[in-house]
């Protein structure tokens, strides 16, 4: 059985001119312990996807929200407010893109962990919670986890302020980790740290990671199997390896053709917008 | 020949903790029409050593000349005019409660830019050479996508007709099809008008495939300068190896490259 079961899901936003459809009709599915990567441009529904697995956008007025999202045997359309509020942060997590503008300013990393820990156990103890805090910081290579816990967001670098929101979200030992980007506005080589540290991390709670990405070179380093998705449409999917061996849909195979080659093959021609990037989703299998 | 000179340049910044080195001792020549990569991590330099180009800081030690002018830190406006900026933000680089058309036109006014009355068609021109249509000077920024913003940062800098355009990270923030658009009209550009880049990125691979020489910085200093093939065939540090090693690469010819460069990660 899936961890993570998405079946026909459909999001539509209600503006002035009436409905705007955004996501006609998805589904995918990670497994337990699986890393599965949802790449595709801005716009195309791949942020509004995580929202809606974390329970956020159903919120809101504005958004219809039609299909199934089954989150651990139940369905996160239909549960009450209370319910998905009590997931979040708990079973599943997320990691943003910009950590620093992410954790609050005001507040020391300690009071931070302090209340994502109270989430799962609401009588935790101050002395527990900082030990768990180090310990997880610990796990995220920071050599100096007392003096991080003590400082503020804005007192850490980039990539230290990254390791903290990993070790945030991972602390409840959530089932699900929802990475949006997580990295792409911190340096090359920071972002590669970023990502090995998720990998081994993830790996070892047991966690299972939708990546949500526009890169495909961090896709491929990451992920054990990928969604591409165009305008709110699934067009390929199947295991990374042999999606990025042989990309069959048009749009997928322009997004590889986009991307810069550090063996310098030029700078990459862009192929038109075609219909043919609106053809039937093309699948490698693969899907547990 | 070379266009800008910056010699034994350095920039020290005072502060609470101490001094701290942004830039130390740099030289450097770019030489007329070519594009040169300023590459490295944040917190390198490179953004510092940006802002003494485009007089927008003083340096602390060292000599800048643009074609043998020497450039002090009170510029003129036509030593302003001629290096432009094109930002890596493109949304927060334009005014928004401006049309595109008046943040285009900014520059034609303060440079005095041709008759008055003749400047708009200038700014139309500017935004059709960067492949936006004319009418697009009457819309908000709001109303572009992100590529679009971009174009229109460049035609903004295109327009004073600058000698030197210092781009500084101009699509880190655009998805993988609309960066191939924006870096191939860049490259259209400088090589229909024979224009001459400094290019600021940390995106390695993207240096490739523009680049004709790179420079490398690690915590203010030069630490490698030389053309671009020679250093992804035979990067000298350790540094520039760990910088090509960190490139996430998508097929197996790259995966090659990288793991007899860097090891691989």
């Amino acid at each position: 059985m899936s961890l993570l079961d998405i079946q026909g899901l459909k999001l539509s936003f209600r503006d002035l001119r009436g409905l705007t459809e955004v996501l006609h009709g998805i589904s995918l599915r990670v497994s337990a312990g699986e890393r599965v990567a949802l790449v595709g441009e801005s716009g195309s529904g791949k942020s509004v996807t995580a929202r809606i697995v974390l329970g956020l956008l159903q919120e809101t007025q504005k958004a219809l929200i039609s299909g199934e999202v089954v989150f651990d045997g139940q369905d996160v359309n239909r549960m009450a407010p209370q319910a998905r509020a009590a997931l979040r942060g708990v079973d599943i997590s997320m990691i943003f893109q910009d950590p620093t503008s992410s954790l609050n300013p005001t507040f020391t990393i300690e009071r931070q962990f302090v209340e994502v820990l109270r989430r799962r156990e609401n009588k935790l103890s101050r002395k527990d919670c900082d030990a768990k805090a180090m310990q997880m910081l610990a796990a995220t290579s920071i050599a100096d986890p007392a003096r991080v816990l003590a400082s503020y967001p804005f007192q850490l670098s980039g990539g230290m302020n990254q390791r903290v929101m990993i070790a945030m979200a991972l602390a409840n030992r959530p089932k699900l980790l929802l990475a949006d980007e997580p990295g792409t506005a911190l340096d090359v080589t920071v972002q590669a740290q970023t990502l090995a540290l998720m990998r081994r991390l993830v790996a070892d709670h047991d966690a299972a990671v939708l990546l949500i990405s526009h890169n495909l070179g961090v896709v491929r380093e990451f992920a054990d199997r990928v969604y591409v998705i165009y305008r709110g449409r699934i067009v390929e999917d199947g295991p990374t390896q042999a999606l990025f061996a042989d990309p069959r849909h048009a749009y997928t195979r322009a997004l590889m053709a986009a991307v810069p080659r550090i063996t310098g093959e030029g700078i990459p021609d862009v192929p038109e917008i075609s219909s043919d990037f609106l053809a039937p989703q093309v699948s490698h299998g693969g899907d547990q | 020949m070379t266009l800008l000179s910056l010699r034994n340049l350095s920039k020290t910044f005072k502060t609470p903790a101490g001094l701290v080195h942004a830039v130390r001792d740099v030289s450097l020549d770019v030489v007329e029409s070519e594009c040169l990569a300023i590459v490295g991590e944040s917190g390198s330099g490179k953004t510092t050593l940006a802002n003494m180009i485009l007089g927008n800081l003083a340096p602390t030690e060292g000599a800048i000349t643009l074609a043998g002018a020497p450039l002090g830190p009170q510029r003129s406006p036509s030593e302003r005019r001629a290096i432009q900026l094109v930002q890596q933000n493109p949304l927060s680089a334009l005014n928004p409660k401006r049309t595109i058309g008046a943040s285009v036109r900014l520059g034609l006014d303060t440079y005095q830019i041709g008759p008055r009355a003749n400047r708009w068609h200038l700014v139309e021109d500017a935004l059709e050479a960067v492949g936006l249509p004319r009418e697009m000077r009457h819309r908000a920024p709001s109303a572009l996508s992100g590529g679009q913003r971009q174009r229109v940062g460049i035609a903004r800098a295109l327009s004073v007709a600058p000698r030197l355009l210092v781009l500084d990270e101009p699509t880190s923030a655009l998805d993988v099809l609309v960066q191939a658009r924006v870096l191939r009209l860049l490259n259209d550009l400088r090589e229909t008008r024979g224009l001459t880049y400094l290019f600021i990125t940390h995106d390695l691979a993207v240096v490739r495939n523009v680049a004709a020489r790179i420079a490398v910085f690690q915590s203010g200093r030069l630490v490698e300068e030389g053309p671009t093939e020679a250093i992804f065939s035979a990067p000298k540090t350790d540094y520039t190896r760990a910088l090509i090693a960190a490139v996430p690469v998508v097929d197996a010819a790259e995966l090659a490259l990288r793991n007899s460069i860097g090891g691989g990660s």
